[in-house]
């Protein structure tokens, strides 16, 4: 048998896959078109707004005047003590208008100063005469701000920031909520905390209540990761806007600590 | 046939492409609270004396150390050994550590840590000592805890130079790092600004003692042996050492110009770093001695300044405040801790970020507050205060948190320096 000649590979190499590429470019070009296609149409029949990525915390700004930046700075004082609680606690209200549930708004302006008061109501009068009575009222002067305080003119009596930020309501619930139980212990040096951080992903079902949590990113510190699932287990979080819910419930909130 | 795999791979790539679209919301954390470590140090075992004494003195250290949250001892309900211990009865009274410890009267002492949570034995130790150096046995092991906690080491065993005001003058004092057994290592004419050579042999000061204004001598501090060091110019005052020990800064005035010089060691080859029409005073130095920090009124107030270790590339930091003064620089190098008067004229301590210039204030509210000066961890620092009515030296974390006062001078104590670690006693 003679050996078949160069020219012969050739030919068929050139020939014969140009028919049979046709199809599986086709196929695969219809493949790309399906995938694409489906990823931008396919979430508007699922149910569920998309997530934030970064969630911005608000804070009320203090009432006070703005510090002269050219002198030098004063501790931060806390709030005054809020009135004893004279029945359950009102729903808050929300700081923006509920975000239509398919396309949810991002983060929004926290107001830098608040609506003005409203009057109170005649039970709530005749509730305070009453505690005040019983000598339960808080003084006048326990009432007032520190008068160094500062903050914003129009600021919340018992606000927290010195200055306004844009905020989300539900995460400003949670970052506060966590906050509350975040205490690592006094025997990690200082100097390691300046570098410590870590990751806990917390899984939370509609009614607020904790369905996992994971301890993601690890920070190399046993007595800081043990503090943080700790603060997790510890809090009891607000139920999540039926908007997030499903999100919160299935791909989890990751919360990222930092001493 | 060929439909199954190809359904599978559409199926997957639609499963991806909607994961990835679904991204997780973050929330940033921080500022978490600081809280103490909850320890019992138990009954001390053994010669009832000595096993008081070295209890008492342990957990007074770690109860000032901030650190840790000392149990009450009416709450233990174990009744276990040096090295059984009953941890579930541990446990429910709350303590997370548990120091054992037994001294015999010769003296030694046995020291065990115990870390309930696991139920087991993390750290001891055994060390003797005459009756005299109880106290020390305990800061021993108190300064082995707290490395073992934060792997920094602990200052119980260092000692605090401070001026003690007497009705006749002001003398140079030498005491434990916990305000015990204060000694006066010069006499009581007028001496000021103790600052320790960083082997913590000797302590270098200001002083009017020779009648020919203010001059900076140095004090043996085993011998108290007095010599002189700077004799030069108008006044001379304010010596601080590098870290190296080699060199000390000290502000001198040379024809109604105060400058900052440098000398050797020894006082010789002294010369002039900053060269300013303006009042130029307390140098600090960095702890890699690249840099120092001083106090210059050449912009029209005292602010802190930072330069070289040559003298060049002078830097203002601060720019809040009308009055800030007395720097010292952190041996962690990334704060310095200086006194600024605030609107209301009173003197406060604040730190000042040197990379960010950021200042954070550490007292307020609390009398006059002057003099800050760091411990060699970088933990603490001490400073002088009047709060309580005299002026006496009181302790804070670096933070501001944990302020306790440390002396109960009858005049009063101001001007603190801590001294180095690892000086043999």
């Amino acid at each position: 048998m003679s050996e078949p000649s160069p020219s012969h590979y050739g030919s068929a190499l050139l020939a014969e896959p140009r028919v049979a590429l046709t199809p599986g470019v086709l196929m695969a070009v219809l493949l790309h078109a399906l995938v694409f296609g489906g990823a931008l149409i396919l979430p508007r029949y699922f149910d569920r707004a998309p997530p934030l990525r970064k969630p911005i915390i608000a804070r009320l700004v203090a009432l006070g005047k703005p510090r002269d930046p050219r002198l030098l700075p004063r501790a931060p004082s806390a709030p005054p003590p809020a009135p004893p609680s004279r029945s359950a606690p009102a729903p808050v209200a929300p700081l923006a208008p509920p975000a239509p549930s398919s396309r949810p708004s991002l983060a929004y302006k926290a107001p830098a100063a608040p609506a003005k008061p409203r009057a109170p109501t005649r039970s709530e009068l005749m509730q305070r005469a009453l505690a005040q009575v019983k000598g339960h009222a808080p003084s006048d002067s326990r009432d007032k701000p520190d008068p160094d305080r500062a903050g914003e003119a129009t600021g919340s009596p018992s606000g927290t920031a010195e200055s306004a930020e844009a905020g989300e309501k539900y995460y400003t619930e949670v970052h506060d909520a966590i906050q509350a139980n975040y205490v690592v212990p006094s025997v990690i040096s200082e100097r390691e905390r300046l570098y410590l951080s870590a990751t806990v992903v917390a899984w939370i079902k509609a009614d607020g209540s904790l369905l996992r949590h994971e301890l993601q990113k690890k920070s190399g510190n046993h007595f800081f990761d043990e503090a943080l699932e700790l603060a997790v287990q510890r809090t009891r979080l607000p139920p999540p806007p039926p908007e997030l819910a499903r999100s919160l419930r299935d791909e989890g909130l990751a919360l990222s600590f930092r001493p | 046939m060929k439909r199954g795999p190809l359904r599978a791979l559409v199926f997957a790539l639609l499963l991806s492409s909607s994961a990835a679209l679904a991204e997780r919301p973050v929330i940033d954390l921080s500022g978490a609270r600081v809280q103490a470590y909850p320890i019992a140090v138990a009954k001390g075992l053994g010669d009832p004396q000595a096993a008081s004494t070295v209890q008492t003195v342990l957990s007074q250290d770690f109860e000032h150390s901030g650190l840790f949250k000392l149990l009450d001892p009416a709450s233990f309900l174990a009744k276990d050994g040096l090295t059984k211990i009953d941890y579930p009865a541990w446990s429910s009274v709350g303590a997370q550590g548990l120091v054992k410890l037994s001294c015999t009267a010769a003296v030694t002492c046995e020291f065990h840590l115990y870390d309930i949570g696991s139920a087991r034995e993390i750290l001891h130790g055994t060390y003797s000592a005459t009756p005299a150096g109880l106290r020390q046995v305990a800061h021993r092991f108190g300064d082995d805890v707290i490395h073992y906690f934060t792997q920094e080491p602990g200052v119980l065993q260092t000692r605090i130079a401070y001026v003690r005001s007497t009705e006749v003058g002001k003398q140079i004092v030498v005491a434990d790092a916990d305000g015990y057994g204060p000694q006066a290592i010069t006499g009581a004419s007028i001496n000021l600004l103790p600052a320790w050579t960083p082997d913590g042999t000797a302590i270098a000061f200001t002083t009017l003692r020779d009648g020919s204004g203010a001059h900076i001598y140095s004090v043996e501090v085993t011998s108290q042996r007095v010599r002189p060091l700077v004799l030069t110019g108008d006044f001379s005052s304010g010596p601080v050492y590098s870290p190296d020990g080699l060199k000390f800064t000290y502000s001198s005035g040379v024809d109604d110009n105060t400058d900052i010089y440098l000398a050797q060691a020894d006082g010789s080859a002294s010369r002039r770093l900053t060269d300013s029409r303006a009042i130029d005073v307390s140098a600090t130095w960095s702890p890699d001695a690249r840099r120092i920090a001083f106090i210059s009124d050449r912009a029209g107030t005292p602010q802190v300044y930072t330069m070289l270790a040559d003298g060049t590339q002078v830097k203002r930091l601060t720019f809040q405040g009308n009055y800030n003064q007395e720097p010292a620089w952190s041996p962690k190098g990334d704060l310095i801790a200086f006194s600024g008067r605030d609107e209301k004229r009173s003197f406060d301590i604040y730190t000042v970020n040197v990379e960010t210039g950021k200042i954070a204030r550490l007292t307020q509210n609390a009398g006059t507050n002057e003099k800050p000066a760091w411990s060699p961890n970088g933990r603490y620092i001490v400073y002088s205060s009047s709060r309580s009515g005299k002026r006496q030296l009181w302790v804070m974390n670096s933070d501001g948190t944990n302020q306790r006062q440390l002396t109960a001078e009858k005049v009063g104590a101001s001007d603190p320096a801590w001294g180095p670690l690892g000086v043999a006693r």
